[in-house]
C-alpha cells in the first residue's frame, strides 16, 4: 500500500516500455542493440587484427567462441557442408550471448531478447536463411517436396503432409522466438520481484526486515541461474538454427 | 537410448550429432499431429455440433499421425 508509490513493487509489462529518449525510436533497447553491435565488431576486429602463434587474451577468446561453432555447432549438425556457417553462426551466438548478458549486467539490468521484437527478427533471419538455403540446393519445388513429402506409403499422406507443414513451416520459427523471449523476460521478472520485494519488506513492519535478507540473497542465487540459462538460450538458438539448416541440406535418406 | 553408448565408429565422425535436434523434431511432430488434426476435429465440432467426439477422433489420429513421421523420419 504505502510500499505502492516508490519502489514499484508487483513489476508490471511497464517495465519493458521504457520512455522514448531521442524521438519515438530511440529508447533503451534501440541504444542496447547499437550498443552490442558496437562492442562486437571492436572485439573481433581487434582480437583478429594482429593475430599471433601464442595468442592474446583477446584473440584467445574469439577463436574458442568462432572455434566452438564451427566445431560443435556448424560441423557437427550440417556435417562437412556447415564451414560455410560457421561465421553466421558465431556472430549470431555472440550477438545473443551479449544481449543476454546485458540482462545481469548491474547498471543495464535489461536484455534486449525480453522484447519480443528482436527474437522476432532473429528467427525471421533463420526461418528465411533455412528455406533459401534449402531452395538454392534443390530448386523450389524439389525443396518443398523433400520437406513435405515423407517417405511413406501414399495413403497415409493426406495425414502426414499437413502435420510436416505444420511443425516445419508454422511451429519452427514461432518456438525459436518464442523461446528466446520468453525466458529472458521471466528472468528479469524474477529478479525484478526478488530485488524489489527486499526493498518493500525493508519499508514495511520491523517483524518482516529480516526476510528482506532473504529475498536478496535469493535475487543474487537466481542471478546466477540467470546466466546459466542466458548462456543456454545463446547455445539453443544457434543450435536449432544449424539443425534447420542441417535439415534443408540434408540428401533423402 | 541415452544410457547405452555403442564405442564411436570411425567413420560416424563429422555426421550429424543424433541427439537435441532429433529430440526437438520428435516432439514437435508428436505435438503438431494432434494440434493440426485436433484442430481439424475441432471444426468439424462446430460444424455438425457434435460435442466434442471429431476433436478427440482428431487428436487420437494427429497423435498416430506424429508416431508414423517420427518413426519413419527419424527412425533409422
Amino acid at each position: 500500500m504505502w510500499a505502492a508509490e516508490d519502489p514499484h513493487f508487483p513489476p508490471t509489462v511497464d517495465e519493458f516500455f521504457p520512455p522514448a529518449i531521442a524521438g519515438p525510436f530511440v529508447t533503451k533497447f534501440t541504444i542496447l542493440v547499437w550498443l552490442a553491435v558496437g562492442i562486437l565488431i571492436i572485439f573481433y576486429l581487434l582480437a583478429y587484427r594482429k593475430p599471433k602463434m601464442v595468442p592474446t587474451r583477446m584473440q584467445w577468446l574469439a577463436e574458442s567462441v568462432y572455434g566452438f561453432n564451427r566445431d560443435n555447432v556448424a560441423n557437427q549438425m550440417i556435417g562437412h557442408e556447415g564451414v560455410r556457417f560457421a561465421a553466421y553462426f558465431t556472430t549470431l551466438f555472440s550477438f545473443i550471448l551479449l544481449t543476454n548478458l546485458f540482462g545481469i549486467i548491474p547498471g543495464i539490468q535489461m536484455s534486449t531478447n525480453s522484447h519480443i521484437a528482436f527474437p522476432i527478427v532473429l528467427a525471421i533471419i533463420s526461418y528465411v536463411m533455412f528455406i533459401y538455403i534449402g531452395v538454392r540446393k534443390y530448386g523450389f519445388g524439389a525443396y518443398f517436396k523433400k520437406a513435405l513429402l515423407p517417405p511413406a506409403p501414399w495413403y497415409v499422406l493426406p495425414l502426414l503432409i499437413p502435420i510436416e507443414f505444420f511443425s516445419t513451416f508454422l511451429v519452427r520459427p514461432v518456438t525459436l522466438s518464442l523461446r528466446l523471449f520468453a525466458n529472458m523476460f521471466a528472468g528479469h521478472m524474477i529478479l525484478a520481484v526478488f530485488t524489489l520485494g527486499g526493498f518493500v519488506l525493508l519499508q514495511s513492519t520491523w517483524l518482516l526486515k529480516p526476510v528482506a535478507i532473504l529475498s536478496f540473497a535469493m535475487a543474487i542465487a537466481l542471478t546466477f541461474l540467470e546466466f546459466l540459462v542466458i548462456i543456454l538460450q545463446a547455445y539453443i538458438f544457434v543450435i536449432l538454427t544449424s539443425s534447420y539448416v542441417g535439415g534443408a541440406l540434408a540428401e533423402e535418406h | 537410448m541415452a544410457g547405452d553408448r555403442s564405442p564411436k565408429h570411425p567413420r560416424d565422425e563429422g555426421k550429424p550429432a543424433p541427439g537435441a535436434n532429433q529430440a526437438w523434431a520428435a516432439i514437435s511432430y508428436l505435438i503438431g499431429g494432434i494440434l493440426v488434426w485436433g484442430f481439424a476435429g475441432w471444426l468439424v465440432d462446430r460444424w455438425l455440433d457434435t460435442g466434442g467426439i471429431a476433436t478427440a477422433i482428431g487428436a487420437v489420429v494427429g497423435a498416430a499421425g506424429g508416431v508414423l513421421l517420427i518413426a519413419r523420419r527419424l527412425g533409422r
